[in-house]
């Protein structure tokens, strides 16, 4: 009676072991709507989908920009949000800090933009009336570029960002430089100049 | 009895069989998680769990190198039912340690069932779509469907693995074999213009293929990546060829037509589907927000169930911990994309689901009789003899 116990349990695991195999089936289901028989999003094949633990970080997928960062830029790691990204470290160990992002649409429109920025800077919000004139517009290489320069933070440190927005197919891209006032004032004409080098994937010097 | 089984026996009912599983499923563990550096969490359960052996690779050949889960498990589980068969005797005494032992049991046979039965699908759904089927996270089927009919589709599902082995398939319901010529697990697309000079060959002689390629990638083992197979499969007839179509798992590559023998024909490589003879619609989803922040607070989605025969037709809610069970599947919140406007619902069959509450209960209740029975013999033995009236 023990031996058959065992030997059943035995032949019970083993058989429940064997694989599962997989056969070639068919069958008839009712006509989908729609054109195409892959309903699945237009997303990247690699990208399964927004699970809740990556939520709200939406980056564009659009055509890309490029760019030339001055020399003494060092680049960090891009990671999900940022295209790209760059510490300026001067003598005293002071950092800025350079970010390029994009997003799809125009994120909310340039007031709500800037208005973030200037937010992190503990500045105020601008009214709808003051962004025309808190603003400066530049084309760069068939792009046109919206561009700020804040100095704000306390008087003891004082923070300035200088940025640009720029619009391009369906996305919008950022390109923020912000840090301690000093360093980012030493580093304007750079960024000017960095500004000058960003272009479309199309684009011809 | 002959010597032969009682070694077998012994062998089996033996205590130091169950400290060497033990110490062996230690390290299988151990290794297992410093490999899912490489391989990711799906694929060390299948290399190092879901399996008799640790395979190997040797050049081509497959070498056995270490005792996989289901040996080990599996020979714990014998292990275990030997030792409550030969060793102990079901007395009141020790009806505590029966049942923890029957839990224990329980629990690896509830892994086992899990491991072998568990299956899980997608389901994605844009607002106002209804869909009766959901989709797998890994496999990939080749459909070849023949769409004359105005109401109905008549589809030939077949899994990727016979497109990997590259042997010509005959299937009664299709006209002509399919001929598996090149196929990359892994594949990226590029866009092929055949005027210009010098541009790549092909061997797709028909459909997108000639104005796209294929390329292999290496495959992916990330949790949040898939890998997107590609093919080119050629359809031949009794006279020869039909032609070459380039097929791609890839979500944006779409379905082909063409005709052949005066019927409509549809092929598509896609993710593996599971139809269900029921349909669900999505009527919204929400993302809730902390006001003022963009800190999620809740993921919904109001779902409408119905069922062809008309004994289901209503409305359920699917949120987070709480999902919809029906007809043997669970349907959970899993994710959304596409703006808010898409939900992802993770589709789960686990027919064995409730076997490891049931073991966790029986163990706790076996641990809690073993620990009263000996409570009580300690305070009998310490109870002082009455003492005798004077």
């Amino acid at each position: 009676m023990r031996h058959c116990l065992l030997s059943f349990s035995a032949i019970t695991l083993l058989g429940l072991t064997s694989c599962r195999d997989s056969k070639i089936t068919t069958y008839r289901v009712p006509k989908e709507k729609g054109p195409a028989i892959t309903a699945a999003p237009a997303a990247s094949a690699n990208n399964p989908g927004a699970t809740m633990a990556n939520t709200a970080v939406t980056t564009a997928n659009g055509p890309g920009l490029t760019w030339t960062a001055p020399a003494q830029w060092t680049a960090k790691p891009t990671s999900a949000m940022r295209k790209g990204s760059y510490a300026i470290t001067d003598d005293s160990g002071a950092t800025a800090d350079l970010s390029i992002t994009a997003f799809p649409g125009d994120v909310g429109g340039d007031l709500a933009n800037v208005n973030r920025w200037r937010g992190q800077i503990q500045l105020p919000p601008l009214a709808a009336t003051e962004l025309a004139s808190a603003t400066n517009h530049l084309d760069v290489n068939g792009l046109h570029l919206t561009t700020v320069d804040f100095t704000g933070g306390s008087s003891s440190t004082p923070q300035r960002v200088l940025g640009a927005i720029i619009p391009v197919a369906n996305a919008t891209w950022f390109f923020k430089l912000s840090g301690p006032a000093s360093l980012v004032g030493r580093e304007q004409a750079a960024f000017a100049a960095f500004l000058q080098s960003i272009r479309a994937p199309s684009a011809t010097p | 009895m002959s010597d032969l089984i009682r070694q077998f026996r012994d062998f089996f009912v033996s205590l130091k069989l169950t400290v060497v599983l033990i110490a062996l499923s230690i390290l299988l563990i151990f290794a297992a998680t410093l490999d899912q550096v490489n391989l990711g969490i799906w694929a060390v359960q299948q290399k190092y769990f879901h399996s008799l052996f640790v395979m190997w690779r040797i050049g081509d050949i497959p070498v056995p190198i270490f005792p996989g889960g289901y040996l080990i498990g599996g020979f714990l589980l014998i292990n275990l039912i030997a030792a409550q068969v030969y060793r102990f005797k079901l007395t009141a005494r020790k009806s505590g340690i029966w049942l923890t032992h029957i839990g224990l049991i329980l629990l690896l046979i509830g892994e086992l069932l899990t491991g072998l039965w568990q299956e899980e699908f997608a389901l994605r759904l844009d607002e106002g779509e209804t869909k009766n089927f959901s989709e797998s996270y890994r496999s990939n089927e080749l459909a070849i469907t023949e769409t004359t009919d105005p109401k109905f589709d008549d589809v030939v599902a077949i899994p990727e693995k016979f497109i990997a082995r590259g042997d010509p398939i005959q299937q009664a319901k299709l006209p002509f074999r399919v001929v598996p010529k090149i196929y990359y697990p892994n594949a990226a697309l590029a866009a092929r213009d055949a005027n210009t000079p010098g541009a790549a060959t092909t061997p797709a002689t028909t459909g997108i293929g000639l104005q796209a390629t294929a390329t292999l990638l290496p495959l992916t083992y990330k949790q949040n990546e898939r890998n997107a197979p590609a093919a080119y499969i050629e359809l031949a007839g009794p006279e020869g060829p039909i032609g070459t179509w380039l097929v791609s798992a890839d979500p944006r590559f779409p379905a082909q037509s063409f005709e052949y023998a005066g019927r409509m024909w549809k092929i598509a490589f896609r993710f593996e589907r599971s139809y269900k003879p029921y349909s669900l619609t999505l009527l919204k989803f929400s993302h809730d927000r902390y006001a003022g922040t963009e800190i999620p607070k809740n993921f919904s989605s109001r779902i409408r169930l119905n069922s062809p025969d008309g004994r289901d037709d209503r409305e359920v809610l699917i949120y987070m911990n709480n999902p919809l069970r029906y007809a043997g599947l669970t349907f959970y919140q899993a994710g959304f994309e596409n703006d808010d406007k898409t939900t992802i619902l993770q589709v789960v069959r686990n027919p064995s689901w409730q076997l490891p509450y049931i073991a966790c209960a029986l163990m706790t209740l076996g641990l809690i009789i073993q620990f009263c029975i000996h409570l009580v013999a300690f305070i009998a033995r310490r109870r002082p003899a009455p003492k005798a009236v004077a």
